[in-house]
């Protein structure tokens, strides 16, 4: 076997590998899908029964179990129902009377699946009280019929055309773009099963209540005239809408409802009287799935590109990159954890909507909604200028540094130990800085944290005093790399002690100052614990900085998604002062000692 | 034009440890180029940052045309400095590192370009005033510090080894090139370095600097021929001067037989009075070889260089090394002995602390 046979077959190998996994992935989630959509139908199914049969007679708590027998064979054989159900009232089935009977232990802990089925308890009606579980409801996912059941979906074939596109580049036919349009190809047809399962799971649950509203509407126990929207609410499940509408729309459909995509269907509950049933459609939930279907994907290119690279390159430097990669691999791996993936996952809740908790499975898709809401709000835009005026506090307290640096730079025991002096607020926690700081603003005569004319300036006071010594210390390491023989040619060309320091050290430290300033301001952008320990905020949000508010729209609000839209925002701001701040700072402090 | 004057220099750099000077008393004459010579640590550097203005004497005073300057700062001495690493300032142009000190002066912008580029021009750097200092070669970059010291006039040069960081070609270059200018200029030149080499080719007098003392000042023809001290005599030429020790021995009645002995050499030395412990300098160029037996004494060959115009000889002479320097290629065999001749003229006597016995 040659080198490049080998090559091509580890090739094809891997791609079949990456191909199944893609695939594998999808089917496993296209599964969950329909089992989702399963549960669901059962769900309404159960709640459809509760409502429409009448109580027995004789345990108020039971459902009669002869109109149960005719309403469950009624809607097995419903015009357009096309999910296989079982209603066990106990243990017996009722639709297939000569069927399997439900284990007894089930009827006590239903389990939500069994043999391809979704299992929900059917209960007894009840006034506030929990009711009892009477039955069963079993339903079955509808199988597609006819040509739809031919069609084997988007990714087998898009498997296949990406195992022989990198077959084909394996033996030079093909170049390392194909291989890579293949697997994004791929990555997306293994999307578009699954977003088609998802959206199959919606339609079906809608199509299905629709039916059972329907049917529900002619035969609710009487006496009433006319079905109301409450008498149908249990249907719901407590997540969909259901309004009167005028649409007469029967195929569920998407539309667009106060800038949020919903799943809608339209059901006929009397002449004339329409109501639509909305919920949210689940594939507005598959993103994650395409970014990691197509990450997955390009696993394919990404092993090709090491696998061609091996080929080409000696055993010995193969090692020597494995090596390097090893030892890479902690750190990177400790980058990725805590670095990229909570930037990712803000970049993911900044775009995305929630109705409640922070790590709530599932979020549909909003966009930019958030961030619309971020920037509208004005409390935001108050919060940036109070940043910026409490940023004010960084220019000078680089200047003082640089002062500070300039007298204490020489070494000597004096120096040492106010250097010492003013580095220790650095090493000290911000927190009891802050509670001591609250003390001392206690005192006399005026309350300073208490008005909202002088809390800011308190909070940057106590901001300049614990950065001051960090930047002098920077200013010191800086001015002891500037060679002596700089001054001392200044001074024999005749510059006195001012143009010495405007002339030579101070272009000279350029670069130290930049580094100083724009750390000093991104800094003072996140500044957070001196607000939070000392004012909360306020008073009427005089020190409400950026990071508090990011802080309070996230913890106090549970706005999840805004706050990290917010951060992002507050991220570019930072990263176009920056810049600004090299634009301006930098022009010529590319230098070196030479 | 100027003359410069230290008059009992002393300085402790950080007050404890040995002085870096001691007692120094020296004048550069109006015009002179004079060199401090000296191995690193002996203290020139520090005389001349005295006579800049950038350190201050424990002791004594330096005196600019007879006026005390010990205590007027660099800016009014009317001094220029040309660093060994140059100095250039590394955010400026250089046309702005040559203008600088007219600039910082007060000068007028019109000034400042005449006299920039004049000064451009004579160094031959005129095209490279736009340049930062790191975008040049270390020629260049020596030509742009010559310029900011030049650009000034000043009544006094000082150099702190300012081709020590040149490889060996363009040194040699160089150095032709600043003593053609000193000529042309006429302006008074305190020039320090450790190399014997440009001490002799550019000093008009060298002052050979050790341990923060002044060990002898004089042209290089006084200082060569006539060291006043051991450490004078082995800093200038190379190989250095072959320092024997030994005991003169002899009759204080007949001055000719007195003989000095060291290793295998037995040399009859004049000396006006018995000294006994002696030591005996002798340039490589004056000792000869000769037959075994026939000479002063006899050596071991050790080394031999074949250098072309010369043949270098290291020997051991009964445990004194030895260099000889002969004209021509010589052959002589690695192993063998030789004996060896000393030429009688030209030997200079240093008692035992190594001061010259006149």
């Amino acid at each position: 076997m040659t080198g490049s046979r080998r090559w091509t077959v580890m090739t094809a190998a891997l791609a079949a590998i990456i191909a199944l996994a893609v695939l594998g992935a999808a089917r496993w989630k296209e599964g969950r899908f329909a089992r989702a959509g399963a549960v669901r139908i059962a769900r309404s199914t159960a709640a459809y029964f509760t409502i429409v049969t009448p109580v027995n007679k004789a345990d108020s708590a039971d459902l009669d179990l002869t109109h149960l027998f005719a309403q469950a064979r009624a809607l097995a054989t419903l015009p357009g129902w096309v999910w296989p159900v079982e209603i066990y009232h106990g243990t017996a089935p009722l639709v297939d009377a000569g069927g399997e009977p439900l284990p007894a232990a089930e009827l006590d802990r239903v389990p939500e699946w069994r043999d391809g089925a979704a299992l929900v308890p059917l209960r007894g009606r009840s006034d506030g009280t929990p009711a009892t579980v009477v039955g069963v409801a079993a339903i079955r996912p509808a199988h597609p019929g006819g040509v739809a059941a031919l069609w084997p979906g988007w990714g087998i074939p898009a498997a296949l055309l990406a195992v022989g596109v990198a077959a084909a580049a394996a033996a030079g036919r093909r170049s390392r773009r194909d291989v890579i349009v293949a697997a994004v190809l791929l990555g997306l047809a293994a999307y578009a099963d699954v977003r088609g399962a998802a959206r199959r799971s919606s339609n079906d649950w809608l199509t299905a209540t629709r039916l059972l509203m329907q049917e529900a509407a002619t035969r609710l126990p009487g006496p009433r005239i006319r079905v109301t929207l409450s008498d149908l609410m249990p249907l719901t499940l407590g997540g969909a809408e259901l309004v009167w509408g005028d649409s007469t729309t029967q195929e569920p459909r998407r539309a667009r409802l106060r800038g949020t995509q919903v799943a809608v269907v339209a059901a006929r509950l009397g002449s004339g009287r329409w109501a639509d049933l909305r919920t949210t459609p689940a594939e507005a939930f598959t993103g994650v799935w395409l970014a990691g279907l197509l990450a997955l994907a390009l696993l394919g290119p990404l092993g090709f590109a090491a696998l061609e690279w091996g080929e080409r390159t000696a055993a010995g430097e193969v090692r020597e990159a494995a090596t390097a990669w090893a030892f890479l691999a902690p750190a990177g791996l400790h980058l990725a954890m805590f670095t990229v993936a909570p930037m990712l996952f803000t970049l993911y809740l900044a775009v995305h909507g929630a109705s409640g908790g922070f790590l709530e499975p599932v979020r549909p898709y909003i966009g930019l909604t958030n961030l619309r809401a971020v920037v509208r709000d004005p409390l935001v835009w108050g919060s940036l200028a109070t940043t910026a005026l409490y940023a004010l506090y960084v220019p000078v307290t680089t200047a003082l540094a640089l002062a500070v640096a300039l007298v204490l730079r020489r070494p000597g025991r004096a120096a040492l130990v106010l250097r010492a002096a003013f580095v220790l607020p650095v090493m000290t926690s911000g927190v009891a800085v802050a509670l001591v700081a609250q003390s001392f603003a206690g005192l006399g005569a005026r309350d300073w944290l208490g008005s909202p004319r002088s809390a800011l300036l308190v909070v940057m006071v106590l901001s300049a005093w614990t950065q001051l010594g960090a930047q002098m210390m920077v200013f010191v390491a800086g001015l002891q790399r500037i060679p002596d023989t700089y001054l001392d040619a200044a001074r024999v060309d005749g510059a006195n002690a001012w143009q010495r320091f405007w002339r030579v050290t101070f272009p000279l430290l350029k670069p130290i100052t930049l580094f100083v300033l724009v750390t000093g301001v991104i800094g003072a952008v996140q500044m957070f614990t001196y607000v939070y320990v000392l004012t909360g905020g306020g008073p009427l949000h005089a020190t409400d900085v950026i990071m508090r508010r990011v802080f309070e729209i996230a913890w106090d609000s549970l706005e999840f998604g805004r706050a990290s839209a917010l951060s992002l925002l507050v991220f570019v701001l930072l990263l176009a002062v920056t810049a600004l701040q090299f634009k301006v700072l930098a022009r010529e402090s590319r230098v070196e000692h030479a | 034009m100027a003359s410069v004057t230290l008059r009992g220099l002393t300085v402790s750099l950080d007050g404890a440890g040995p002085a870096a000077l001691r007692d120094l008393t020296l004048e550069v004459l109006d015009g002179e180029l004079l060199v401090l010579l000296g191995p690193s640590g002996c203290g020139k550097t520090t005389a001349l940052r005295c006579i800049a203005g950038l350190e201050h004497p424990t002791a004594g005073d330096v005196l600019i045309d007879d006026r005390v300057v010990t205590r007027v700062p660099p800016a009014d001495r009317n001094v220029a400095m040309v660093f060994q690493n140059y100095a250039l300032y590394p955010h400026l142009t250089i046309g702005e590192n040559i203008g600088f000190a007219l600039e910082v002066r007060g000068a007028s912008r019109a000034d400042i370009d005449r006299r920039v580029a004049g000064v451009a021009a004579r160094l031959g750097i005129a095209d490279l005033l736009a340049r930062r200092p790191d975008q040049l070669s270390g020629g260049q970059r020596q030509r742009a510090a010559l310029a900011r010291a030049m650009v000034r006039e000043p009544a006094v040069f000082l150099l702190d080894e300012p081709l020590s960081n040149l490889d060996a070609n363009l040194r040699v270059e160089l150095r032709a090139e600043l003593v053609a200018l000193h000529c042309a200029l006429g302006a008074t030149m305190v020039y320090v370095t450790h190399d014997q080499g440009e001490a002799m080719t550019m000093g008009q007098r060298i002052a050979v600097l050790h341990e923060g003392r002044l060990l002898q000042v004089g042209t290089p023809a006084e200082v060569y021929q006539r060291p006043a001290d051991v450490l004078v005599a082995r800093s200038l030429g190379t190989p250095a001067m072959n320092i024997l020790a030994g005991r003169a021995r002899g009759t204080a009645d007949s001055i000719e037989d007195r003989m000095f002995e060291s290793g295998s050499l037995r040399i009859p030395v004049a000396l006006p009075t018995y000294e006994g412990e002696i030591q005996i300098g002798v340039r490589p160029e004056h000792v000869g070889v000769c037959a075994v037996d026939k000479g002063a004494g006899n050596g071991d060959i050790l080394i031999v260089e074949l250098l072309g115009n010369e043949t270098v000889v290291h020997l051991n002479a009964g445990g004194q090394p030895l260099i000889a320097r002969l004209p021509g290629l010589v052959d002589v065999q690695v192993g063998t002995r030789v004996g060896l001749k000393v030429d009688r003229r030209h030997l200079h006597l240093f008692d035992a602390s190594g001061v010259r016995i006149p």
